[in-house]
């Protein structure tokens, strides 16, 4: 219980620090611009999108769920990425232990991603398709399930693109049914408004 | 008999081709005629009209090609102060989406202004090359890897000189790598066509490159680059004079790098 209200005052803390940062650098943005110091406005500009990707971030993963089938979630393991490159920013969750897991990954804000994307919906891909791969719809949203069976109990992934976001969930030891069931947990619609 | 006929074949195959050459002779012969005729007394050139006419008419065959259209109506730039008040406000309301997009057009607003400063800042004749301002560039990505470039261009005839200022971190990390590298040094044996060099105490390279002329790239700091084209340039001599006209420590400092 002790370690849990730890944990929670960690959390909230660096939201709390973050929000805080965000209002600075705002009103550092502000001043540079009105004081004509145009490099410094950039820079703390590209401070606020930092923080606000974190910010983000921590919002998506509150809408996570905290258990997908029988696994828990780990929250040592939860991370929130963001960087002024192009690979955006990341949200990152996973559920389990080693011989059953599943891990959420969601990159938004990726010029990289949108490229991916494209990839997608190429007719291209279809070609490449070794039957390992099939497209299906979770929750009306295009998907596309990977069968991975690179050790001797298989797994899946399925990829959800958005924009320039890709929402990605793996699976080990699992069925199809198991993985795209796990995919349906999530509240695609709300992770959208977020980070579309 | 055979012979005959064949001798006959032959003539013939011979008298088709003849015939064909003799009447596009005397076609060529009477446009020539024709046109002369018309020029003297002031009549179009009816192919000239007939080619306008597919064009434009009905008979155009593919696709259609644009001839006309006002382009765009240039925006005024972001007002970068109404931009981070409306981020505040968005991000205060836990509007996240709205705040980032407002930060991001105030990005823009801030680039935008970095440009133009910078082109100001840019000499308006380099080496008896006088600026083309209808090619002025200020180009911002919004997406941080890439976010701004500036271009210019210098010509007069055939020779041409154009300058390219970015805060790219990725290309100013490509040059990096190949200041870095034991491989920089291309040769041929006889003659470098690319080298290492110092513009104004800073490390660049020159390229020459037959079809593309000389090339001279300089990273800036953290994560500025300038490079420059030169086509038709005699000498590196004359390429390095053009270049050392621009003052490199002023667009350091517009830049934001050290």
């Amino acid at each position: 219980m002790k370690q849990i209200t730890i944990f929670l005052i960690n959390i909230l803390s660096v939201v709390v620090a973050s929000s805080q940062d965000f209002v600075k650098n705002a009103a550092t943005a502000k001043q540079s611009y009105n004081a004509g110091k145009l490099e410094d406005a950039h820079f703390a500009l590209q401070q606020m999108l930092v923080e606000l990707d974190i910010t983000i971030g921590k919002e998506v993963l509150k809408l996570l769920p905290a258990q997908m089938e029988t696994m828990k979630v780990n929250t040592v393991d939860d991370n929130v990425t963001a960087n002024i490159g192009f690979v955006g920013a990341t949200v990152r969750r996973s559920y389990g232990a080693t011989d059953k897991r599943a891990e959420i990954n969601i990159i938004s804000n990726s010029p990289m991603v949108g490229t991916l994307n494209a990839l997608f919906n190429s007719p291209l891909m279809n070609f490449a398709n070794n039957g390992d791969t099939k497209m299906v719809k979770v929750q009306g949203y295009k998907a596309r399930v990977t069968k991975e069976s690179s050790s001797d109990k298989p797994g899946y992934k399925v990829e959800i693109p958005f924009n320039s976001a890709l929402v990605t969930i793996t699976a080990n030891n699992c069925t199809e049914t198991q993985a795209l069931a796990m995919a349906n947990t999530l509240p695609y619609a709300e992770i959208a408004k977020l980070i579309q | 008999m055979t012979a005959l006929m064949l001798a006959g074949a032959l003539l013939l195959q011979f008298q088709l081709p003849a015939q064909g050459f003799l009447k596009k002779l005397k076609e060529t012969a009477d446009k020539a005629l024709e046109k002369k005729v018309n020029e003297k007394v002031g009549i179009e050139d009816k192919s000239k009209e007939q080619e306008h006419q597919n064009k434009s008419g009905s008979e155009r065959t593919g696709k259609a090609t644009n001839k006309s259209g006002a382009g765009l109506k240039s925006t005024t730039p972001p007002d970068v102060a109404e931009q981070i008040s409306d981020a505040n406000k968005a991000y205060t309301a836990k509007n996240y989406n709205d705040a980032r997009y407002s930060v991001q057009q105030a990005l823009l607003g801030v680039e935008l202004q970095i440009g133009k400063e910078i082109l100001k800042s840019l000499p308006a004749t380099v080496s008896g090359l006088p600026s083309d301002s209808t090619n002025d560039r200020v180009v911002s990505t919004n997406w941080g890897w890439a976010n701004l470039t500036i271009a210019r261009t210098y010509n007069k005839a055939d020779k041409e000189l154009n300058i390219s200022i970015g805060n790219n971190q990725l290309y100013s990390g490509l040059t990096a790598l190949y200041f870095n590298s034991s491989y920089s040094m291309q040769t041929d044996g006889q003659k470098e066509n690319i080298k290492q060099i110092r513009v104004k105490g800073n490390k660049a390279i020159i390229q020459y490159d037959a079809s593309d002329g000389y090339s001279v790239i300089v990273p800036l700091g953290q994560s500025g680059v300038i490079a420059w084209t030169g086509v038709n340039f005699a000498t590196e001599d004359e390429m390095m004079a053009a270049v050392n006209a621009f003052d490199i420590d002023k667009v350091k400092s517009l830049l934001g790098e050290k």
